[in-house]
């Protein structure tokens, strides 16, 4: 066993959310209870096939069990996307920073998500949930594809359901009569929200097109740098800070990241694509 | 503690040690490469006058392909003769390997090896270590060495230990020999001045850093794009300076375990300049383009490391230069960027 050895995860549930897109509901093998922070990162195996980051997507107060919502991309998630209840994956981790929730206290938090970039973010949401009162207001903007992209789709009912979270969502594009909320990219959400900028955290997550406009976006809002939290995904291969990958500029996003500021990034070359 | 002894002596004990207590000693041979008693029982070819080995050192301790689990049967073992510029190498790796979450490999290799370091007295054409804020001789401050060996004259060596490991090895193998006088040790810092002249001379046509001035001009290089296009136009990205660099120390994860319980994994060396390093599933890249990815080294060596550790991740040792086939000469890339950079700020102005 050394740092780079994965311990066994059972798959114990899958829930197919969209035609490329399921969660995974994965338990300990040896019974343990798996601790993370929310927006912390872990390295999931499928032996013999490959490794790769994922962001839990479930509450860090449910500790028996994670959910990570996984998207069929590339060679990893092919096979994982065709293995069954029962099987067994590995895992290491959980690494990096999280979201800093205790910042955000007695403030607006807008979180703002893009396709399965709404996994991690509803890990955070979960948690903000848990502890609602300790802040002014949640805002939740996300944009899917199309209707059929959405996840969590669900959930969403029991969310809407709850004082102190607001919910818009967006779609690019839909067939008519097919959905009555809004067509667009996801930063023309923030075009109809209220919020106090001087009082505010965003934190954003998706694609890294999407990150990038709507960090402008919100820049133009006037949120200032370290105002702006974003979760940055890059080929984290180790996980540890060691073998380089995910580097951006002087920092490692699986040790110092995966949540970083605005602030810390502004500077860096090419911090999206 | 310090001993005066000759360079057919020291050579002959290190033959003992081989013979009489089977330890394996890792030196430098006269064909430049880097040998061990093993495949060399009788350290032929030993020389402690060429310029740091062919091969980079990380080597013996983050090797090019790992299989992640410790050698539990590793001897220990002794590295003899090598230079400033790969200390600096292995402090980098140190900071890498060795802080926040401790890789148990790196560290076992390093734990059992006694590295004997030498003053570099005939620098090359292709050296810079003075032009990176280095020199060619290892001095106790410098960390790393446990024991050193500086020249008197060819045939007369200085042992100086650096650590109580150092100065154990010393005890034990050398007690018989004298202490160096006043003379031989004004002697020997003469020698290094002449070393140390030696590489600014062959680097008087490049700039040598003071004021953190590669650290400023590469920062916000990224500005420079233009320049970056036309220096790495050459580039053919084979990832050799990767490879041979002392201080380069990515590696790939590769997952190959039979099932969940015969997991087996291994690392390799891998490259920063090759298309596929920085890609994502589903294809995006940070780093697209070539003059991305050769700027990046770049970065990292002399401005995102140097953030990090306060010194930079180039070591000044010359392999990148040697084993380039399109003849990229780093400091020539620098030279251009800090001359480019400047034109700039005048411009701007």
């Amino acid at each position: 066993m050394s740092i780079y050895s994965p311990k066994n995860f059972k798959i114990k549930k899958i829930i197919e959310e969209t035609p490329n897109i399921k969660t995974f509901t994965l338990e300990p093998l040896n019974g343990e209870k798996f601790v993370f922070q929310t927006g912390q990162f872990i390295e999931l195996t499928v032996y013999g096939v490959g490794e790769a980051p994922f962001t839990p997507s479930s509450s860090p107060y449910k500790t028996e069990t994670i959910d990570v919502t996984i998207m069929r991309v590339g060679r990893m998630t092919e096979v994982l996307h065709s293995m069954k209840e029962g099987d067994i994956v590995g895992i290491r981790g959980p690494y990096g920073k999280g979201y800093p929730v205790d910042k955000f206290v007695g403030k607006e938090v807008l979180i703002i998500g893009g396709g399965v970039g709404l996994a991690p973010l509803r890990s955070l949401l979960l948690t903000l949930i848990e502890r609602i009162n300790d802040f002014k207001k949640i805002i939740l903007c996300y944009g899917a594809r199309t209707p059929q992209d959405i996840v969590y789709k669900y959930l969403f009912p029991e969310w809407k359901k709850i004082n102190g979270l607001e919910i818009l969502r967006s779609v690019d594009k839909c067939q008519p009569g097919e959905w009555d909320e809004t067509v667009g990219v996801v930063t023309c959400l923030l075009d109809k929200i209220q919020v106090d900028v001087k009082n505010c955290v965003a934190v954003v997550c998706g694609p890294p097109i999407m990150m990038k406009f709507t960090t402008l976006k919100l820049v133009d809002m006037k949120f200032k740098p370290q105002q702006i939290y974003l979760s940055m995904e890059r080929n984290m291969s180790c996980g540890l800070g060691k073998c380089g990958h995910c580097q951006i500029g002087s920092y490692f996003i699986c040790k110092d990241g995966p949540v970083f500021s605005w602030e810390q990034l502004k500077d860096i070359p090419e911090p999206f694509e | 503690m310090k001993r005066l002894i000759s360079y057919t002596d020291f050579v002959n004990i290190l033959y003992e040690l081989v013979r009489e207590e089977q330890k394996l000693i890792y030196f430098p041979c006269r064909d430049g490469h880097l040998s061990n008693s093993l495949i060399n029982k009788n350290l032929e070819n030993f020389t402690l006058l060429n310029i740091r080995t062919i091969e980079p050192i990380k080597l013996l301790f983050f090797p090019a392909k790992d299989n992640l689990s410790i050698n539990s049967e590793l001897q220990q073992q002794i590295l003899v003769g090598i230079k400033w510029c790969d200390v600096q190498a292995i402090k980098v790796l140190d900071k890498m390997f060795l802080s926040d979450y401790v890789d148990e490999m790196y560290k076992t290799y390093r734990e059992k090896t006694l590295i004997i370091t030498a003053d570099c007295i005939q620098p090359q054409q292709i050296c810079f270590c003075g032009i990176v804020g280095g020199k060619p001789y290892v001095e106790q401050k410098d960390g790393i060495s446990d024991l050193n060996i500086s020249f008197v004259d060819e045939n007369n060596l200085i042992l100086e230990s650096y650590t109580s490991a150092g100065e154990e090895f010393l005890e034990k193998y050398f007690q018989n020999f004298e202490q160096p006088t006043k003379t031989e040790e004004v002697q020997r810092n003469s020698n290094r001045e002449v070393a140390n002249r030696k590489i600014y001379i062959f680097n008087n046509e490049f700039l040598k850093e003071e004021n953190e001035k590669y650290y400023k001009t590469l920062k916000h290089s990224y500005e420079l794009d233009k320049i970056w296009k036309i220096e790495s136009e050459k580039c053919v990205q084979c990832g050799g300076c990767n490879f041979i660099c002392p201080s380069c120390y990515c590696f790939l994860i590769r997952e190959a375990s039979k099932s969940y319980n015969e997991q087996y994994r291994d690392r390799v060396w891998d490259v920063c300049h090759f298309t596929g390093y920085g890609r994502v599933a589903g294809g995006a890249n940070p780093r697209k383009y070539k003059y991305q990815r050769f700027r990046n080294r770049y970065q990292c060596k002399f401005v995102y490391r140097y953030e990090n550790f306060s010194f930079y991740a180039c070591t000044g040792c010359g392999r990148c230069i040697e084993v380039c086939p399109a003849k990229i000469d780093i400091r020539k890339v620098i030279r251009n960027l800090v001359l480019a950079k400047g034109e700039e700020v005048l411009v701007k102005k």
